[in-house]
């Protein structure tokens, strides 16, 4: 299919000296490798940072998730969706196959503790 | 892909070479650079992930603000009961923590052919060239006919200017006067979000405002999100002030008298508040991506967010048209999902065959109480859409104020996951 209408693009067009600056400063410093192909539970487990923090570390009220034991958080989360829902946790944690919980309980096992998850 | 070198060359054309040769052809040394169209929800949270999650990526942010207005929460700076600080976002933790290149300028055009992107910067035009690009741009509206303008009856469906000339609007009412406000045909931008700005106002206009009424006109046959939640605040907390018509079409509205004309009559009120139909943000109709059957939407692939016209553009959040709810909450977590995408295509990889999405939104319901909705999806690989998983998808039982308190850390921490 073509896009239906024409873009309007401007008669007095710069080829873009800003982006390609930005591009060669940031070629001579590259010094990381190519990026690589992530790990297993690191996409399904971000889908919990939007509550529990960017990498499980929350900046606001709701728990730490990151650095637990790994089977015992998988436990936890087994046990959240079994349960009667009680709160928005018990719904969201329904939404991943028991598979799913356990890559998810595996990945956060490798992040950081935070302090607020030490407590406890 | 099995382009030979010298139709790729012709292809692309001078300008963009170094960009638009595949990797493997490609100096090590210059890194994939990853264009983001939009500053929201979407657009700075698969811009924050790539260069989180992706070592040697180029990501380069637009937006046309300085910094972004959250609409999550807007409704309580409407009342007053926060200022517009609490949503206001700023892009200088993308820059400094995360490395991402944040430019301030309009997006025109897209040209998929050359892989370049037009867009303003001042008074300057510049060709921004990508090897992918993300488009993330929220709603634009269609508007009513009549002598409709948005200066004179606020929308405030985007945040910023528009939320203030609402919040004066509302505080300048007087004492018995009207608040009408129109609800949008689905689908739009935040599903309870019209019927939580409904309780925010009518809970103010109890407070303040003694005799005062507000009349919502619904487009839709139906309450469209948490009917127990809001049916319970229409029918029972707000009987008195509040009046809900639903099957109401607008055949014109006047903004300098503060007048509409529908199916159901003509209503006028001190304040008219009329949230038009939407549609997708204008920078993906000039891209010519919107293709689906309504002529709203971008139709995309759940996998990677991944044009289904052209594979190496990517829409996000409220401009795609899966079918997912449009939220903030949806919108970062679908730009988690393109993130990983885009990040397995720059190393030859496939994406994620399995990915899982979720929306959540918090509604206050009164100014010390607030529910909550959310749904959840998994991708269905013989339907090849997201699948709402219906034990995930579920109201709160009833408005409370641990709630609102949730409401408050869930926002903290979807505003930090987002933006830095
Ligand atoms: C009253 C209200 C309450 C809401 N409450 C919730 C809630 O509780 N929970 C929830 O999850 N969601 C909520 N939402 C919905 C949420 O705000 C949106 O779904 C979300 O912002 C969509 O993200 P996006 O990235 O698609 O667009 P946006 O977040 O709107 O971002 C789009 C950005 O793109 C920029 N832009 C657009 N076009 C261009 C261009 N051509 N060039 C440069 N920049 C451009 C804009 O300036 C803007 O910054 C609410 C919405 C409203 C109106
Ligand atoms: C919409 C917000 C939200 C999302 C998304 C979310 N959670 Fe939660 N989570 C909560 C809330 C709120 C609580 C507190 C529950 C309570 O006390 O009733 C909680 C509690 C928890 C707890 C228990 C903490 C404790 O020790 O009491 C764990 C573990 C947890 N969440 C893990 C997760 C994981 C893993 C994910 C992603 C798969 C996730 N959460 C996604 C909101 C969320």
């Amino acid at each position: 299919m073509q896009p239906s209408s024409k873009p309007h693009v401007p008669s007095t067009l710069k080829r873009a000296a800003t982006p390609r600056t930005i591009l060669a400063l940031s070629a001579v410093c590259a010094c990381n490798p190519l990026p690589a192909a992530p790990p297993a539970g690191q996409l399904l487990s971000s889908q919990c940072f939007q509550c529990h923090g960017t990498n499980g570390q929350p900046v606001s009220g709701f728990e730490g998730i990151g650095g637990e034991n790994a089977n015992e958080m998988y436990k936890e989360l087994l046990e959240m969706s079994l349960r009667k829902p009680e709160g928005i946790m018990d719904l969201q944690i329904r939404a991943y196959t028991p598979a799913q919980l356990r890559l998810i309980a595996n990945y956060l096992s490798t992040l950081p503790k935070t302090s607020e998850s030490d407590d406890d | 892909m099995n382009t030979n070198r010298r139709d790729f060359l012709t292809l692309a054309g001078f300008t963009s070479l170094s960009l638009a040769l595949p990797r493997s052809l490609r100096a090590n040394t210059t890194p994939p650079h990853v264009l983001v169209i939009g500053g929201g929800f979407g657009g700075a949270t698969v811009a924050k992930y790539l260069k989180l999650w992706g070592g040697n990526i180029d990501v380069t942010l637009i937006d046309r603000d300085a910094s972004h207005y959250a609409c999550i929460l807007s409704n309580l700076v409407v009342t007053g009961a926060i200022p517009m600080s609490r949503i206001q976002l700023g892009y200088g933790n993308l820059k400094t923590k995360r490395g991402v290149n944040i430019v301030q300028g309009e997006a025109l055009s897209v040209d998929p052919a050359s892989k370049e992107v037009t867009v303003k910067i001042g008074n300057d035009f510049f060709a921004y060239a990508f090897d992918k690009l993300v488009l993330s741009p929220g709603i634009d509206f269609i508007n009513p006919a009549g002598n409709y303008n948005s200066d004179l009856t606020p929308h405030a469906w985007k945040a910023g200017t528009q939320t203030l000339l609402l919040k004066n609007q509302l505080a300048a009412m007087a004492k018995k006067q009207t608040f009408v406000m129109t609800i949008p045909k689905s689908p739009y931008r935040c599903p309870p979000g019209p019927y939580e700005r409904a309780c925010s106002v009518a809970d103010y206009l109890k407070r303040k405002k003694s005799g005062a009424k507000i009349i919502v006109l619904d487009a839709n046959a139906s309450i469209q999100a948490e009917p127990i939640n809001f049916g319970n605040a229409f029918t029972k907390t707000y009987k008195d002030v509040l009046t809900y018509i639903p099957n109401v079409a607008v055949t014109e509205v006047d903004s300098a008298t503060k007048t509409i004309v529908t199916s159901q009559g003509t209503f006028k009120g001190a304040v008219l508040n009329v949230i038009p139909n939407q549609r997708a943000g204008q920078i993906v109709a000039n891209a010519g991506l919107v293709n689906d059957p309504t002529g709203k939407w971008a139709l995309v692939d759940p996998l990677s967010y991944a044009s289904t016209l052209y594979p190496d553009i990517h829409i996000l959040g409220d401009s795609q048209g899966t079918g997912q709810p449009k939220s903030g909450h949806m919108a970062n977590s679908q730009a988690k999902v393109c993130a990983d995408a885009i990040i397995r295509s720059f190393s030859g990889e496939a994406p994620d065959p399995s990915p899982v999405t979720s929306s959540a939104c918090f509604s206050p319901i009164t100014s010390k109480t607030a529910s909550w909705l959310t749904a959840s999806f998994q991708y269905d690989p013989v339907t090849k859409a997201m699948k709402r998983v219906e034990p995930s998808f579920a109201e709160a039982p009833r408005p409370t104020s641990d709630g609102m308190e949730q409401m408050f850390h869930w926002a903290d921490n979807i505003f930090a996951d987002s933006f830095s």
